[in-house]
């Protein structure tokens, strides 16, 4: 998607930010917390990167809550940001 | 660490280097904790909140070195090494645990700023119009405090215990560790907690990194190959949930969740913050902090095949480091750095406990008028008091360190739909949630007492919780038919 299109997708009042962010915190909650973990993440094989997968899966949704976080704060502030300019 | 060098007073020389540096990272907590409040005012504002100008960074701190805790560093490696894969819900609920904060701090602290909240029982006593309620959740919350507080005593004093070949003995240890923080605590209020945290969490955030990536390197050759041969000797140790049941995994992971987004001691640093974006950004880098869980993970994980088992699981750490004959300044190092995880969260505790107590137990519930002088005098006095209750029950409390947790979590989890309706609620009966939050925290002692009786052998809390959001609700359609001149 070009700048534009995702400008016209993420604008201020746009409730997919939101909606976004909600549901990988919902997704996040069930697989490191709820049974998505047994599910999907409590297997020892594959190693990844030396760890076993089990450890591999809550490292992994630890980079991506924190990814998840940034861009979430990053859209807050921007929204902040050009209300404050009008 | 060789400990066979010339004996002093019964020590040996290992033995005292040991020593000399943990006093030295002492004396350093002393210096910054004393200094941290030089800027701060004389208020009750000042001394409990900072006078609300926490910038980026020392919030950053103040969070990080406060969660991770004697905890972190003790037990998390002792459960690794007993259960395997059952301690990956630590990641687990700290990671989602501390999401809400994102929207619930900036909301709390617009509140503060606007009608002078700086405890968390305090607002939502306020917000929901019933000031009783204050007074339990500063009992509930000094009461979860006790056993909290008195894990990072136990903490301390077990390490220097170990590392000092047993001469100073756990009581010793553990009180001369927290008389540096009540000096601190007491001097400078939360900034020195702060300042005394960055210091603190820059110190065990490198030295469990260095310690989690050599460890196994020294006793397998490395990460990977350690997990290997733990692979080929004790498979179900790298399953979740390892040697515990799912059940346990879960309802331990979802009760921990809640209770960590209520904790007051961090709630209430939504009071101290410069502003919301400030807060925002706390939550935003605080999974940075938790990825510092990674090499405690690993150094539990490397003495799963240890040849000489620890005295105890929460001392496989300091029992591996005395066993391998490493320089004395390097493990005095580690023992610098389990006090620092231990200190950084008893400071927070003990403080804000103190400042519950008088703030909402005494001024707010009971509606004692109190002078900013006189109430920062109180807190003070009653630091000094929760200190001594705490480490007498570090003393002789002689259960694990997980379950004196766990148990802290439950009671705390009841304030969780207090917490929501003060801050989100359109309709807020303060005699309904008060009510709904006596039940839930009775039922969470009752089955503490009685653990057979919980259903399916589900945690205390969460049943509490149930009960507590079933009571609320009933309340909520009892109390909307009747009318507002004949409620309580």
């Amino acid at each position: 998607m070009s700048p534009a299109g995702l400008q016209r997708v993420f604008h201020r009042r746009s409730k997919l930010p939101h909606v976004l962010f909600a549901l990988h915190s919902a997704l996040a909650t069930l697989c490191v917390v709820g049974p998505g973990y047994k599910w999907w993440g409590a297997s020892a094989q594959p190693f990844v990167l030396g760890l076993p997968f089990s450890l591999a899966w809550a490292v992994g949704w630890l980079i991506s809550v924190f990814a998840s976080l940034l861009l979430y704060e990053r859209w807050t502030r921007h929204c902040e940001d050009s209300e404050r300019g009008e | 660490m060789a400990s066979e060098g010339q004996l002093f007073f019964g020590l040996s020389t290992d033995a005292w280097i040991v020593s000399g540096v943990s006093l030295l990272y002492l004396l350093g907590c002393l210096w910054v904790g004393m200094r941290g409040g030089r800027d701060a005012s004389d208020s009750a504002v000042g001394y409990v909140a900072g006078d609300r100008a926490m910038g980026p960074l020392l919030m950053y701190f103040v969070i990080g070195a406060t969660v991770f805790s004697a905890f972190s560093f003790l037990a998390t490696p002792g459960l690794a090494y007993t259960s395997g894969a059952a301690v990956f819900y630590v990641i687990g609920y700290g990671l989602v645990g501390f999401i809400p904060f994102y929207f619930l701090g900036p909301r709390a602290a617009r509140a503060g700023r606007d009608r002078g909240y700086i405890t968390q029982a305090e607002m939502v006593a306020g917000e929901c119009g019933h000031r009783a309620m204050a007074g339990t959740m500063a009992l509930v919350s000094a009461l979860s405090f006790v056993p909290y507080l008195a894990l990072q005593i136990k903490g301390a004093g077990l390490v220097v215990e170990r590392l000092t070949e047993g001469h100073v003995p756990q009581w010793l240890g553990g009180a001369v560790c927290y008389a540096v923080v009540l000096a601190y605590v007491l001097k400078s209020g939360v900034m020195g907690v702060g300042w005394t945290n960055v210091f603190q969490g820059i110190l065990m955030m490198g030295l469990a990194w260095a310690f989690g990536l050599w460890l196994p390197y020294k006793l397998y050759g490395g990460v990977g190959p350690m997990f290997e041969r733990i692979y080929e000797v004790k498979p179900e140790l790298l399953s979740a949930p390892g040697t515990k049941s799912w059940q346990w995994f879960i309802s331990a992971g979802i009760i921990s969740m809640i209770g960590f987004s209520c904790w007051p001691h961090l709630f209430m640093k939504a009071f101290s913050a410069r502003d919301d974006r400030t807060l925002r950004r706390t939550v935003v880098f605080y999974p940075t902090f938790m990825i510092f869980l990674v090499p405690i993970f690993l150094i539990g994980f490397a003495g799963v095949l240890f040849p000489v088992p620890p005295p105890s699981p929460e001392q496989v750490l300091p029992h591996m480091l005395m066993s391998l004959d490493l320089p004395a300044v390097v493990v005095g190092l580690f023992c610098a750095g389990a006090l620092a995880a231990g200190m950084s969260t008893g400071d927070a505790i003990v403080h804000a406990s103190a400042s519950i107590l008088v703030r909402d137990g005494w001024i707010t519930a009971l509606g004692r008028k109190l002078t900013s002088t006189e109430e920062r005098r109180w807190v003070r006095i009653f630091v000094v008091i929760l200190m001594l209750v705490s480490y007498v029950l570090a003393v002789f409390y002689e259960g694990d360190l997980v379950s004196l947790l766990l148990y802290a979590y439950g009671p705390i989890a009841q304030f969780l739909p207090g917490i929501l309706i003060a801050l989100c609620g359109r309709r807020r009966d303060g005699v309904a949630v008060h009510i709904a939050m006596l039940a839930g925290v009775a039922v969470c002692v009752g089955l503490k007492a009685f653990p057979e009786w919980s259903p399916y052998g589900l945690h205390e809390g969460l049943v509490g919780l149930a009960l507590n959001v079933s009571v609320l609700f009933a309340l909520g359609f009892v109390r909307r038919a009747t009318p507002v001149s004949a409620r309580a």
